[in-house]
């Protein structure tokens, strides 16, 4: 019972930030309160959802959002732990080097967002500029629906994959030096030894920062409504992006609330698939 | 002794006077708080500080809104959705007027005004400020999109669409521009911008009350065909996809395009020194076919008053003062604004500062409207999403255009409001 008081705080806390915002929605997601109704609220059952399951556009961005989140939290894994296994060695230069590694993730994203707008300008950016420079055509970057979301990977990449990179830093200074001396002993290689001993021990981190970045990646925001605003023809939109133009521009709150609990629902299911996967990944090892 | 109290009583009067003279002064004056995006509120920061020493018993307080135009509505939404907005006037965009009356947040401004109000206004101010034959907003500038062109380059602009790709094409096979006409492709309110005045020009109409709000026409296919073909001809660059205002000026006003299609602001900006084309460039309205008339967007940006506003009649007061006659003059001769007093386009001390004015005139004349309707935003979002895929290269315009007719005419319906037959 004294238990449950010392908890109360928290648990009440928890109650009032998240599941009281949850079921408010859960509730507004059975209403119509739009502009058509006068920003009154209506009981309409189920009407958003079936909307939402008919919505082409809403499965579009699942789509869209799940691909810009999967590819960017990919690549970042790899880049992270090769700037991680970087710093972790011992070299001259390296405490200023790793503060600087910081920069990028230390940014606000829309500075950088807006500083990747001018780099994949068409014809002017920088990136422009070296393409020019090798005699080939300008490529529209931001102008191409195939193009787009490779853009937005690359910004997102390079603002974040500092952050991996701290993390998996912090796991690899978890794990003490004489293991890799007493397995230099008996004759493994370096290779070898990253196989074996680092990447194994560093799992709980590698998992860890990917539950993070996935988490912020499928609702990525504001990345996207700098560089490209979602376009062209909706391409990099992202289910927050969606949300968001129902809520703000459309006034149409019932749908929003429920576009933003589908997306909810949808993370869930990614979050089950992942604990699950490390689960059997245990069980595995 | 009777000096004395001669000097104590003559004491006492003097403290009672200052403080009734204090008291005079310090009396609260009634504070008109006033939402405006960025530029106005510099623009008019001059109009309200005389404002303010002229009046004791007002005072304009300003907040100065961000920049960009759906930033303003984000933060005056916020706002509104509490329930007790800290505004009494808001600047507004003429497309937000029948979404924000129709949430409830506006209060007709004909009590105070009259019914007459708009009547002084040139023909292309006028629309849009009423919504069911109640007056919500009053216009504080006009605003209308135009057809830029290089008189270096060419002795009279294009009046069709035509005309308007030949010229280009031969300007650029002459390699005099690198591309022949700039404009605002990227998926935002700017594209609809753009087409509204192009459908206009191919003989359609875009609104609800059509068939598939005007979108399932022949005249809709053709305008957004044309598009897609100045991209795909080269014409115009692929780059314009991701266009908006700034990017259409940057590309003209280094002389790389032969025409432009922009808002009368980018005047001013086009004959800064360090621009490649000062001096060299001329205004008309947007190129139509034969037969059809040729049409300018309407924009302009105007005052309502907040439903809740504590004292709606000192607003009003304020209102009137920021809309009158001396306020435009000076945010025209000083800002180069374009106003919204009919009389004031004749003005000779005007029109000799602004020599664009009789254009701009002109242009006004032949404004359209963006649809007045409560779901314009989503109207429009949804235009904006299939052109954007023709401009970006994908899918064909009739199909594409017969879609989004299709798209609008599901939400008018869903939202309990008549489809065109």
């Amino acid at each position: 019972m004294s238990s449950l008081l010392l908890m109360a705080p928290a648990l009440l806390l928890l109650l009032a930030v998240f599941v009281w915002p949850l079921l408010d929605y859960a509730w507004l997601s059975l209403q119509a309160q739009s502009v058509f109704t006068g920003l009154e609220t209506v009981p309409v059952g189920a009407a958003n959802w079936q909307r939402l399951l008919a919505d082409g556009r809403f499965w579009q961005d699942a789509g869209q959002t799940l691909r810009f989140a999967l590819v960017s939290v990919a690549l970042e894994l790899v880049a992270g732990l090769a700037i991680a296994l970087l710093l972790h060695q011992r070299w001259r230069g390296r405490g200023t080097v790793r503060s600087l590694a910081l920069l990028p993730w230390a940014l606000p994203t829309t500075v950088m967002a807006l500083g990747w707008r001018w780099i994949f300008n068409d014809p002017h950016g920088p990136l422009n500029g070296v393409v020019q420079s090798l005699g080939l055509a300008t490529v529209p970057f931001l102008a191409s629906p195939d193009l787009a979301w490779v853009a937005t990977v690359v910004a997102d990449v390079w603002k974040t994959t500092p952050f991996v990179a701290l993390l998996l830093l912090a796991g690899l200074q978890m794990i003490p030096a004489d293991l890799y001396e007493a397995f230099a002993l008996e004759g493994g290689t370096p290779w070898q030894g990253l196989r074996r001993i680092t990447l194994p021990l560093l799992r709980p981190y590698i998992f860890i920062a990917a539950l993070f970045r996935l988490a912020q990646a499928l609702g990525v925001f504001d990345l996207i409504a700098v560089l490209t605003g979602g376009g062209p023809a909706s391409s990099t939109e992202s289910l927050a992006v969606y949300a968001y133009l129902n809520a703000m521009r459309f006034l149409d709150f019932g749908y929003s609330a429920t576009v933003m609990l589908g997306m909810f629902l949808l993370l869930l299911l990614g979050a089950a698939a992942l604990l699950l996967w490390r689960r059997q990944a245990e069980v595995g090892a | 002794m009777s000096r004395r109290l001669t000097a104590i009583a003559l004491g006492l009067l003097l403290a009672l006077a200052m403080g009734l003279l204090s008291w005079v002064w310090a009396r609260p004056a009634t504070v008109v708080r006033v939402l405006m995006p960025a530029p106005f509120a510099d623009a008019t920061a001059d109009l309200v500080a005389t404002f303010n020493r002229a009046h004791r018993d007002v005072r304009i307080a300003v907040t100065r809104g961000p920049f960009e135009t759906d930033a303003v509505s984000d933060l005056a939404i916020s706002s509104l959705l509490l329930g007790d907005s800290p505004y009494d006037l808001l600047l507004m965009d003429v497309t937000w007027t029948a979404k924000y009356a129709a949430a409830g947040w506006l209060e007709p401004l004909d009590p105070w005004l009259g019914p007459e109000a708009l009547e002084p206004l040139v023909t292309g101010a006028r629309a849009g400020n009423r919504i069911d034959g109640r007056l919500y907003r009053l216009p504080l500038v006009a605003d209308m999109g135009l057809l830029y062109w290089r008189t270096d380059l060419m002795a009279a602009p294009p009046r069709t669409p035509d005309e308007l790709v030949a010229i280009a094409r031969a300007l650029q096979q002459q390699g005099k521009v690198r591309w022949g006409y700039v404009w605002q492709g990227r998926q935002y309110e700017g594209l609809s911008c753009v087409f509204v005045e192009l459908i206009s020009g191919f003989g359609g109409q875009w609104g609800p009350g059509e068939a598939g709000v005007g979108l399932a026409s022949p005249a809709a296919a053709r305008a957004a065909g044309w598009l897609q073909q100045l991209v795909n001809e080269g014409i115009s660059p692929r780059a314009v996809a991701n266009f908006a205002e700034p990017e259409a000026l940057q590309s003209f006003e280094a002389g790389e395009a032969a025409f432009m299609r922009n808002w009368p602001y980018a005047w001013q900006e086009l004959q800064r020194p360090g621009s490649a084309v000062a001096g060299r460039v001329g205004i008309t309205t947007m190129v139509a076919e034969p037969g059809a008339a040729p049409a300018a967007t309407q924009g302009s940006w105007g005052f309502s008053l907040l439903s809740g506003s504590p004292h709606p009649e000192t607003a009003v007061t304020v209102l009137r003062a920021l809309t009158g006659e001396a306020s435009q003059r000076r945010l025209v001769s000083r800002y180069g604004y374009t106003p919204t007093l009919q009389h004031l386009f004749d003005d000779p001390e005007l029109v000799a500062e602004r020599p664009q004015l009789p254009q701009l005139r002109q242009a006004l004349d032949q404004a359209v409207l963006r649809p007045l309707n409560p779901g314009y935003a989503q109207l429009s979002d949804i235009l904006q999403r299939q052109l954007s895929a023709l401009i970006s290269g994908r899918g064909e315009a009739a199909t594409a255009m017969a879609r989004a007719g299709r798209e609008s005419d599901l939400l008018l319906r869903a939202s309990g409001q008549e489809v065109g037959r």
